[in-house]
């Protein structure tokens, strides 16, 4: 991949985007109020490269997804989809390209339909979206199942026959079925178990190389996303804080927060003695009603100044290809000395 | 000793025929000392610890072995004896502060609530005791938190609450089953570093279940890997993760995507899913997914050998 | 605090009117539903049909006859029965309402009570043979008709066994005043009393059992008993307490319809002539003013009846005051 980026490899833009949800009514006794859960981003996904989402609950990551998707009306900003304009497009505009962008979530028990078959879910979009015939339906239905590592008599299960890896396996083959250009995965495998974790990781990696698809991940498992990701974004209180390539992010984070996030994770350390160190965030996130002035980070940041309180820094460009908010980043970087 | 386990075997009666949840658990735990039980979904690693706290209420399930708390037998022990040991001598923290405390009382009320079941003190005594437990676990404003309501609190003020609430009479053993595994990462390292300190105030022991490595890592003295509801392995923390023993321990450690240093193309990942408790192998229960697998394993299920350091392995056995 | 009780105000006059200008349109809107035809009785000649229709106001328009019936019924409070004329309207729903009132609420305590004591007993004996007991004669009382009851309890209680000690106290039908004779006010409600509750008893005890067994699985439940607390306390001061959340809406429901009419039954039964008679008694004659009236009360109190329910529930659920 060469790092001059031309154009036309953008393949998702969002530009201030923002979702603001209301709460209560005008009779309720603080009155209608607005959550903005995502609060102007702006982010441009390359074609064929994965963007790793990270956060924290509450951070909005989740409704960002959602709203790449268009599965959540954008109240503010514009999402370019290829270049097309589809913040508003309705639902009928938005069927030739639904095909080429599609979702895979967190729960597969929660998000297939627990009376139909593993065949059917996987042929349900070719039904849909396709004019294929019964016959054609069935072999690209048997195709993908193979393509995911699923046995060909796994079509006449029912998703509660299905073990968690499997039923993300038919969750992947139903999002793959019509040869999406781009996948959004929110938290793919966080429902799984630890020694199935690492399938459903490879067989992203091998489909995105196959298929030449483009990723969206998001997770809270900060190792799962820097073995997926060529650049992460890191999220706070519904804004991005820090964007950059992914290994660069990780072994040299700008913002102090990314910098306490990472260096949170619990390692498993082979070399005794060898323990990192850590940076202990005080407080809570604070609520998205009711978001701190000036940084929203800096009531829990250790390296908070006057200005921190007052003026909010924006997501600039503060080396090649890395970009942070703060006003006060992280010199060298270096998380773990 | 504080806690011997000796040959624990719990099993349900269901219409499916007898399903062993825990076959053959033993361990010991010394005062002070904290042990991290790792393993996967139906690893049986929670079963065995609410065996222990004499917490499993079905009554189709069936406890056999021996669960020895200061010498003293708590298999078969009245439920009233038992009752009184609960709460008091052995405290238990869970994996979800969300749905842990009863919705419709606060805080205070809930904490107070366990030191007045135990100690013979009045109401104004517990409640000031709850003040200092709640200070202990690092509220910012201990007197005014103790009249919230949980929903009012994040999940990391909650999961503080439920171990104030288990430090409330000064337990010898805390058991502590996926208490971060809900939370987030950030307020994960605070409850772990409360855990770290809390050992060393109270001298409690901890038993710590988990699912992740790097918890354990970073937090237990001796480490118990559980595989379909048999120990596998078990050892010193730093043998456990420097040297590990049996192919499902080092599968799992592989399996982990590292967080510095070179990215590798694929992980190693485990091929298969855990088995069903209903249909286990005759073998060893890793057999299928396991890499090294040889004759001997399908024919007959690994013992776990005495020693520090012992894993429940042929390969390991032979070497 | 005042804002929600004016919402609520607000809410209950909305309720009220949508209610009464759907019952004024059904009764003078419909086809064929002509009230001066009923008034004038069966093969009245059309001069009859119309010196009726004039009197009673039906030949002006509808909204003028709709705000005439709200001033008589809410502000001169003289409105007069279309059926048995110069009898006033609002008086006799207000005599009929303590009627009502001392019969659903007498009931209610007993079938609040009886019914926590049996839904405590069989959650905490669950699978036993007092549990499966307790459920079937639980669903022994829903099984009874009303009527029907209350026939067999009058001719257990007056009739056949009305000599004997059991039943000689039992006084003859009919309502007493609570303030000219109390204690003939309640020996008289004591048969109609259990006659009602016994359904309600039934319905709320199999409710309530249900509602604990479910609060028991909750994981507080296993945090409770982690604590040490002794199984009586686990199940009164955590799973009945979250139980009762259920329990008091279906309570709320209940309550307010009964007070509003539902009752009606009963009130037959025994000769109570309560809100419930009242309304029947217009119905069948077309009674429009005596109709309009009673519902326009039921449907107070069912709402009065649902904004106590949402205030006990304040009580009862802090979640319910933040969110």
């Amino acid at each position: 991949m060469s790092d001059e980026m031309e154009p036309d490899q953008t393949i998702l833009e969002t530009r201030g985007l923002g979702k603001r949800f209301s709460i209560g009514t005008r009779f309720s006794k603080e009155g209608r109020r607005v959550v903005h859960a995502v609060d102007n981003v702006s982010l441009a996904v390359r074609r064929g490269e994965t963007l790793g989402l990270v956060g924290e609950s509450g951070c909005g990551k989740s409704t960002l997804a959602r709203c790449l998707v268009r599965l959540y009306d954008i109240t503010d900003g514009r999402l370019l989809f290829d270049g097309n304009d589809i913040t508003s497009q309705s639902l009928a505009e938005l069927r030739p390209l639904r095909r080429r962008l599609q979702m895979v979530f967190q729960d597969p028990s929660a998000s297939l339909n627990p009376r139909r078959r593993a065949g059917d879910l996987v042929a349900e979009p070719l039904r849909v979206h396709t004019r294929l015939g019964a016959a054609g339906i069935r072999g690209r239905v048997a195709e993908l199942f193979e393509l995911v590592g699923l046995l060909p008599d796994h079509v006449v299960r029912y998703p509660h026959e299905f073990s968690g890896g499997q039923r993300q396996r038919v969750g992947i083959a139903r999002a793959i079925a019509l040869n999406p250009d781009l996948v959004v995965l929110d938290e793919p495998v966080s429902a799984l178990d630890v020694s199935v974790q690492a399938q459903i990781v490879n067989l992203l990696a091998d489909l995105q190389e196959k298929l030449k698809l483009t990723y969206v991940f998001i997770a809270h498992d900060l190792s799962v996303v820097r073995q997926v990701s060529n650049r992460i974004a890191v999220m706070y209180l519904g804004s991005i804080v820090e964007e950059g390539p992914s290994e660069e992010v990780f072994s040299a984070p700008a913002h102090p927060y990314s910098q306490a996030l990472i260096s949170a994770v619990p390692l498993v350390e082979t070399t005794p003695g060898g323990r990192r160190k850590r940076i202990i965030l005080t407080g809570d996130v604070p609520s998205p009603l009711d978001p701190p002035a000036g940084c929203r980070f800096h009531p829990r940041c250790p390296v908070a100044q006057a200005r921190c309180r007052v003026e909010r820094p924006a997501l600039i460009e503060h080396r090649a290809g890395r970009k942070v908010a703060c006003h006060f980043p992280v010199a060298d970087g270096s998380a773990r000395p | 000793m504080m806690l011997s386990v000796r040959d624990l075997r719990v099993s349900f009666r269901t219409d499916d025929g007898l399903v062993r949840a825990i076959d053959g658990v033993s361990f010991d735990l010394e005062g002070g000392e904290i042990l991290g039980v790792v393993g996967e979904s139906g690893s049986g690693k929670t079963v065995s610890l609410l065996a222990v706290m004499g917490l499993i209420t079905d009554p189709n399930a069936v406890i056999e072995g021996s669960i020895r708390y200061k010498g003293r037998e708590l298999v078969g022990l009245p439920a009233r004896e038992l009752r009184r040991l609960r709460g008091s001598e052995i405290a238990m923290i869970f994996q979800d502060p969300m749905t842990a405390l009863t919705p419709v009382y606060t805080i205070g009320w809930q904490i107070a609530e366990q030191i007045r079941a135990h100690r013979k003190i009045g109401k104004a005594a517990a409640l000031e005791r709850v003040e200092e437990l709640l200070a202990e676990v690092n509220f910012p404003n201990p007197r005014e938190a103790m009249s919230r309501y949980p929903h009012q609190l994040s999940g990391g003020m909650r999961q503080r609450a439920v171990i104030a609430m288990a430090l409330s009479c000064n337990p010898a053993l805390l058991v502590a089953d996926e208490p971060t595994t809900a939370l987030d990462v950030t307020v994960q390292a605070g409850i772990l570093d409360l855990v770290r300190k809390l050992r060393a105030t109270h001298n409690s022991a901890v038993v710590f279940i988990t699912h992740d490595m790097g918890v354990v890592s970073e937090l237990a003295d001796r480490v118990m890997v559980m595989y379909a509801g048999r120990i596998v392995e078990r050892g010193s923390r730093a043998e456990l993760f420097s040297d590990p023993l049996h192919p499902y321990t080092r599968a799992l450690l592989g399996s982990i995507p590292p967080l510095s240093g070179e990215k590798p193309r694929r992980l190693p990942a485990i091929p298969g899913s855990p088995p069903s408790l209903l249909r286990l192998p005759p073998g060893c229960a890793f057999a299928p997914r396991c890499p090294v697998r040889y004759e001997p394993c399908d024919a007959a299920r690994p013992a776990l050998p005495g020693g520090n350091h012992a894993a429940a392995c042929f390969r390991v056995a032979q070497a | 605090m005042i804002y929600p009780i004016l919402r609520r105000l607000g809410q209950m006059l909305f309720v009220m009117f949508g209610i009464s200008v759907i019952v004024f349109l059904i009764f003078f809107a419909t086809p064929g539903a002509d009230p001066a035809a009923r008034i004038a009785g069966r093969n009245a000649s059309p001069e009859v049909l119309e010196a009726v229709r004039h009197s009673f106001g039906f030949d002006r328009p509808l909204y003028v006859q709709y705000a005439l019936m709200m001033k008589k019924i809410f502000i001169t409070g003289d409105l007069t029965s279309f059926v048995n004329r110069g009898w006033k309207v609002v008086p006799a729903v207000l005599d009929s309402i303590p009627v009502t009132l001392s019969l659903v609420t007498g009931a209610a305590v007993l079938w609040v009570v009886f019914s926590i004591i049996i839904g405590i007993a069989a959650a905490a004996t669950r699978d036993s043979w007092l549990d499966k007991l307790l459920m079937a004669l639980g669903l022994l009382g829903i099984s009874m008709p009303v009527y029907w009851l209350g026939e067999v309890m009058n001719l257990f209680s007056q009739s056949r066994y009305h000599d004997t000690w059991l039943f000689s106290w039992v006084p003859p039908l009919g309502y007493k005043n609570f303030s000219d004779d109390p204690k003939g006010w309640f020996l008289t409600l004591v048969i109609p009393w259990i006659t009602l509750a016994v359904l309600y008893i039934g319905i709320y005890g199999r409710v309530l059992r249900a509602a604990i067994l479910e609060s028991m699985q909750e994981d507080y439940i296993r945090t409770a008993r982690a604590k040490g607390l002794s199984e009586t306390r686990i199940l009164l001061r955590h799973a009945l307490r979250t139980s009762l959340i259920s329990f008091v809406t279906l309570f709320g429901l209940d309550f307010g319809a009964l007070v509003g009419g539902s009752a009606l039954l009963t009130e037959v039964v025994f000769g109570l002539q309560g809100i419930g008679k009242l309304t029947y008694d217009a119905l069948q004659s077309l009674d429009l003013p005596m109709i309009m009236a009673t519902v326009m009360y039921a449907s107070m109190f069912v709402v009065i009846a649902n904004a106590l329910v949402d205030f006990v529930y304040i009580l009862l659920d802090p979640r319910v005051k933040t969110s």
